[in-house]
């Protein structure tokens, strides 16, 4: 079983004592992000993420599909991460470690069952066809925030992501191409976006986006998922060291202006996204005018 | 000053006499102490007064008081911590309690001992740890190159080095490659063999065991039996001999067979109750068996003590059961019960009290016994079945308690 | 009127067990409950029982760490725990977290560098589910682990808080302790593992942090801090009970010594 190299013992102390002077190893202070770069592909709901060296490629899918027998009037939504070889020689294909099944759960945890999506509105015909929304989660660099940077991998595809459109015609559904109609994009109820603490000496020390190195000598983990109204998702704080009640209240704190944050960086790009498609449309002309 | 270690309901009379560096050594203190009922109120009352261990005398230090992980013993600067306890002083936050003094806390539940300055807990229950001269019972989990890994329930295997058993004939010599390949003549795997601690890993406390010693080595002809090691009081305790053979009523009866059988105490508790073997005796006896052999096969072979001695080691490593005539074997499962159930009752079990139980039940099978042709007995005692079976155990906690 | 805490607590403050909202379920609990495992417990709060099993520290398997102890988690739920018979796979999601949190809770804090090259394994049979499974599973291995006498700073104890959100604007919403299955579906809830802080001056510090419904943190998080706040009074209220159970256990051990 291939496993991520070990931190060394000088590697360790050398970023603990350095944190302790409060200086991290890339120069940031301790409540910044790396660089966060959001982009999108040319098709509907292809979306990379790049967060410092770690990056994450997310696409969705749509298919119409018989809903579930319990659920009659939902469309379906999965989301399926795949930690391949190809990020980092640690990750194996198709067995299932530990760390994925934590991505893969908190997730689902903060998108799927805060209800990120209406599946209501992916229901065609009740109980007979349904949208089947799904987001591929694709690794392919791996340096740490895993969790962070396919959450907001997944919520920029989402937001990205046109399904074509239907009519409903008694028992006939249309389903129309991309060609014939407008698609149509998801409605989403609220856009999540996870954000990792990892503590250091016992808990006294709080850093927020820790690269793969930082996270190997961390003594614990929270990660908060919130939304931009300050909505809690899900918190997750699986055992590790122990740290003041006040300080996870901070963390909370801190969340909200760091989810704020990104998802204004979100709707910026997916605003350039949008102008860049227009090619053509109005805005287009507009823009050539300023051109003369 | 010597150091003494006391049992629990002593450490107080122990602090108040036996510390005669401590800054107001009241004499007060270790009278008051005999009177227990009062304890409490009379050490709250003193507290202002003595300022010698103001936390340990209020509640800590009731009789045979509980402690439980987490819970405070004392925050004096005076005392040492000892096995069992823990100092609140964390490396990462050492400056900033370091004004809140060095707070000791429990780390294991269990009776708070106290040795002149040193706090320690016993646990109640715990895994055995090994230390040097303890005599053990281990069972063989793995051969590896020169030496075995045993299993003797520790938190690590313990291993016993190809150079630390006798070979077979009681040669002395280094061991070779050849040697290493036939490992596996002297010990297999699941093999139990009674040993002694030589030494424990500094590092991690794995324990290094040897069998140089006729006492020790493979066993065979009997029963082992699993309880709760380690003298915490309760289980297989310390003690002065931790092999030793039982006259058995089987010897009393009809004469075939000594009737006598040997019970090793391991500290680890595991235990082995086997058939006595009396090895010149029994070595004669193969020789016997021996020499009429090759005789019949008409070859002449002399006896000397040589020879003897070699007939004598050959056996140790022998993994045939002798024949076992039916009534030892009855007198060995009742010694296995009288060790299990002393281990139920939560008593210690050395020697004395072995033997007490043992002879207990054999005298409470007489008293209870049912003549086999009176048939209205037989079925009484057959629906009193249970009822026989708590008394029994009554009678032989009592006889052990009692006596000791 | 549905019968759910939601509705009945704004009337009379009281829950749909009866209870008040700081009010525990009861919980009984005993260790050494199996002779022959190293470590044994059985923890009830309320209608949820959860049975546990030490072993070890024995010789670890090939593990890298050879300073700290490893410590494993096995959970499972048994088919009849709940009202619908459902069996849980080895695989299921779920269970796997429940299994990391647990092993990653203890591993941060027990002295696991006292036992280095060896593994100690905590099995977790929970045999009737109402609520509160995490915290169960927790305060079962804690109390089993303090049977094993593996030595550790403090008791880990665990507890759920939720809240009642007002939907009329008048009641209050107040955060309620120690969610039963019904009220579980029904409310936000957090679960919370705390340890004791390092000595008497210090604050309980937050093992475990657990939330999967959502909720507005509402003004500055007072919502969340209430139920932290109560989750953590409730976690010392469970590691009191705990204490006792283990101090009466050692005293009966100890009379029968004498």
């Amino acid at each position: 079983m291939p496993r991520e190299a070990e931190l060394s013992n000088i590697e360790r102390t050398f970023i603990l004592e350095a944190l302790a002077q409060n200086i991290r190893l890339d120069g940031r202070a301790r409540d910044d992000f790396r660089n966060l770069d959001v982009s999108f592909g040319d098709d509907y709901g292809a979306c990379a993420v790049q967060l410092g060296k770690t990056k994450v490629n997310t696409r969705i899918s749509a298919e119409v599909t018989k809903p579930f027998e319990e659920r009659k009037f939902d469309g379906i939504f999965t989301i399926t991460t795949e930690l391949s070889p190809l990020a980092s020689p640690a990750f194996e294909t198709g067995r299932q470690t530990e760390q994925e099944v934590i991505v893969s759960r908190i997730l689902e945890k903060a998108i799927r069952r805060s209800n990120a999506i209406d599946t209501e509105s992916l229901c065609i015909i009740a109980g007979a066809k349904c949208w089947s929304i799904r987001a591929d989660v694709h690794v392919l660099d791996y340096d740490g925030g895993l969790v962070d940077a396919s959450c907001i991998s997944i919520i920029a595809a989402l937001q990205h992501f046109r399904r074509p459109d239907v009519s409903i015609d008694g028992e006939n559904v249309t389903i129309y191409s991309l060609a014939e109609r407008e698609p149509v994009p998801l409605s989403l109820m609220h856009h999540p976006i996870c954000i990792t603490f990892s503590f250091y000496h016992g808990g006294e020390t709080v850093l927020l986006d820790a690269t793969l190195h930082e996270e190997q000598a961390r003594d614990g983990e929270m990660i908060v998922t919130m939304n931009r109204h300050g909505e809690l998702c899900q918190i997750a704080k699986l055992g590790g060291v122990s740290v003041d009640a006040l300080i996870l209240l901070g963390c909370m704190n801190m969340t909200v202006t760091k989810v704020k944050d990104i998802t204004e960086l979100i709707s910026t790009k997916l605003r350039e996204d949008a102008t860049h498609r227009d090619v053509g449309g109005l805005i287009a002309e507009l823009s050539a005018q300023n051109d003369r | 000053m010597g150091i003494s270690i006391l049992p629990p309901s002593d450490s107080d009379d122990d602090l108040g006499s036996g510390s005669p560096g401590s800054p107001s050594p009241s004499p007060h203190d270790s009278s008051s102490d005999t009177s227990m009922p009062d304890a409490a109120s009379t050490s709250s009352s003193r507290r202002p007064g003595a300022g010698k261990r103001p936390k340990l005398s209020s509640s800590q230090r009731r009789r045979n008081r509980i402690l439980v992980p987490g819970e405070t013993i004392t925050d004096e600067a005076q005392w040492m911590r000892g096995h069992g306890t823990f100092s609140a002083a964390a490396p990462s936050s050492s400056h900033a309690s370091a004004s809140a003094g060095a707070t000791i806390t429990a780390t294991l539940p269990g009776p708070l001992h106290t040795t002149n300055k040193l706090l320690s807990i016993t646990p109640l229950r715990s895994r055995y740890h090994p230390s040097i001269g303890d005599l053990v019972l281990g069972r063989i989990v793995s051969v590896d190159r020169a030496r075995w890994r045993v299993d003797i329930a520790a938190p690590l295997l313990a291993q016993l080095p190809l150079s630390s058993i006798n070979l077979p004939g009681g040669v002395l010599r280094r061991r070779t490659t050849a040697d290493e390949l036939q490992m596996r003549t002297y010990f297999q795997e699941g093999d139990l063999l009674v040993a002694e601690v030589q030494g424990v890993g500094n590092s991690d406390g794995v324990a290094t065991l040897h069998t140089r010693s006729l006492r020790y080595g493979k066993l065979r002809n009997g029963v082992f039996v699993r309880v709760m090691g380690e003298g915490r009081g309760v289980g297989v305790v310390r003690g002065r001999r931790q092999v030793f053979t039982v006259a058995t009523v089987a010897g009393s009866g009809s004469g075939s067979g000594s009737g006598e059988v040997d019970v090793a105490l391991g500290v680890n508790g595991y235990c082995w109750v086997s058939r006595h073997v009396d090895p010149e005796a029994d070595a004669l006896e193969k020789e016997k068996a021996g020499k009429a052999k090759m005789a019949g096969a008409g070859s002449r072979v002399g006896m000397s003590i040589s020879n003897l001695d070699e007939l004598v080691s050959n056996e140790i490593y022998s993994s045939q059961n002798d024949e076992i005539d039916y009534r030892t074997r009855k007198e060995i499962a009742r010694l296995c019960t009288c060790i299990t159930l002393l281990a139920d009752a939560a008593l210690k079990i050395d020697e004395d009290t072995v033997i007490k139980a043992y002879s207990a039940a054999v005298e409470a099978e007489m008293e209870m016994m049912v003549d086999e042709d009176d048939e209205d007995a037989v079925a009484a005692a057959a629906a009193a079945g249970v009822d026989r079976k708590s008394e029994l155990k009554k009678r032989i906690v009592q006889a052990v308690v009692g006596g000791g | 009127m549905p019968l759910d805490t939601a509705s009945t607590y704004g009337q009379t403050l009281l829950r749909t067990d009866g209870r008040r909202w700081n009010e525990l379920r009861r919980i009984s609990a005993s260790i050494s409950t199996q002779p022959s495992t190293d470590g044994s417990s059985q923890f009830v709060m309320g209608n949820t029982v959860v049975v546990c099993n030490i072993v070890g520290p024995r010789e670890g398997r090939g593990q890298r760490d050879t300073n700290n102890a490893l410590i494993e988690t096995e959970v499972t739920v048994a088919p009849f725990a709940q009202t619908d018979r459902r069996r849980r796979t080895k695989g299921d999601k779920r269970v796997q977290e429940l299994q990391t949190t647990i092993s990653s809770a203890f591993q941060a804090h027990l002295f696991t560098h006292l036992y280095p090259r060896s593994s100690i394994t905590i099995s977790l049979h929970v045999l009737s589910l109402d609520g509160a499974l995490l915290a169960s599973c927790l305060n079962a291995a804690s109390l089993a682990l303090v049977d094993a006498g593996v030595p550790m700073p403090s008791i880990l104890a665990a507890v759920t808080s939720g809240v009642i959100t007002s939907t009329d604007g008048i009641t209050p919403s107040d955060p309620i302790l120690d969610l039963n299955n019904s009220e579980e579906l029904e409310l936000p809830f957090l679960s919370v593992g705390t340890v004791s802080g390092l000595s008497e001056h210090q604050e309980d510090k937050v093992s475990v942090l657990i939330m999967e419904s959502r909720i507005q943190i509402g003004q500055n998080g007072k919502k969340l801090e209430a139920m932290l706040a109560v989750g953590v009074d409730g976690c010392k209220q469970v590691r009191t009970i705990m204490g006792e159970v283990v101090r009466t256990h050692g005293t009966r051990i100890l009379r029968g010594r004498k």
